[in-house]
């Protein structure tokens, strides 16, 4: 940029206005890890419950998902200590964070109410996960997220309307759609781990 | 050139103006992210970003990343404010017709 102290006319300060407020942009760097992370855990857990309570005699299936304990630290401090490298923090980053944030809290306090042991939740889960996923899609405006928060709410009514077997299987499924895809697609775009919205 | 009236001489500078339409448009921003967005030099910026500071238009704060200090920069409700009034004024100085405006 020029010599600060240079005269500008009422055009030029304008240009200028315009200029540095369309350089900034959302900016979520991290996405890409997180939605793998958390993809391919939750992958893992409601299909090793759904396989072991379809072939085996086991009665703790439920078990498997106290994987998800250790990846909430795991993906609490890669978040933090990601987010202290940041070198900007826009609006649309903080809805971001704090909307997955909210999601986090609202399942906390949702396996309080209602233990694991107490049945498949997979309904819940995903009505509550189908939120933050929809809503960084529109910040991010990335449409792979915005389809995957739409699946999310159309595999919760198959999960309550499809019996048991479709309730099984519809978490699986809805990682592969909702966080596993848009997660590799965002790290095929080769931007760095990092998508970008208006 | 035309004349300008009553607009904020410490806004009206192509950098300190470009640092505080950033500043309005996100959150926070440290130093190398404004440093890239206006392509000033660091010595120039960090001058500018002193007078904002000091003026109350901006607040700066520091921290130690892991192995380099980080500037954080955020725009206070007085530099809000001023950027709307500095806003309004090329607005009106816009309008057809208008007499002109000055620093």
């Amino acid at each position: 940029m020029e010599n600060e102290e240079k005269l500008m006319t009422g055009e030029e300060s304008l240009e200028v206005i315009t200029r540095m407020i369309n350089k900034t942009r959302v900016s979520v760097t991290q996405t890409s890890f997180h939605l793998l992370f958390w993809g391919w855990l939750i992958f893992a857990c409601s299909l090793s419950e759904f396989l072991l309570w379809r072939y085996t005699d086991w009665t703790n299936a439920w078990y498997v998902w106290f994987f998800v304990i250790p990846g909430v630290f795991v993906s609490l401090i890669y978040g933090f200590t990601k987010g202290k490298k940041e070198q900007v923090f826009t609006y649309g980053t903080r809805i971001y964070v704090w909307t997955w944030m909210a999601f986090l809290f609202s399942s906390v306090v949702f396996f309080i109410v209602h233990p694991l042991e107490e049945g498949n939740a997979s309904k819940y889960i995903l009505l509550l996960a189908a939120m933050p996923l929809f809503i960084s899609g529109a910040v991010l405006r990335f449409r792979p997220l915005i389809w995957g928060g739409v699946s999310f709410w159309i595999l919760a009514l198959a999960a309550h309307f499809g019996g048991p077997v479709v309730s099984g299987l519809a978490m699986p499924v809805a990682m592969i759609i909702g966080y596993l895809v848009p997660g590799y697609l965002l790290r095929k775009r080769g931007s760095h781990d990092a998508v970008q919205g208006a | 050139m035309t004349p300008f009236r009553e607009l904020d001489p410490l806004l009206h500078s192509q950098l300190r103006l470009a640092i505080i339409s950033i500043l309005i448009s996100v959150d926070s921003a440290d130093f190398s992210y404004l440093r890239e967005k206006t392509e000033a030099t660091a010595g120039n910026l960090s001058v500018q970003i002193g007078k904002l500071k000091d003026a109350g238009y901006i607040s700066v704060s520091k921290s130690f990343g892991e192995s380099y200090p980080q500037t954080m920069c955020r725009i206070t409700d007085l530099g809000r404010q001023k950027f709307a009034e500095y806003v309004a004024a090329l607005g009106d100085y816009l309008k057809p017709g208008s007499e002109g405006l000055k620093v």
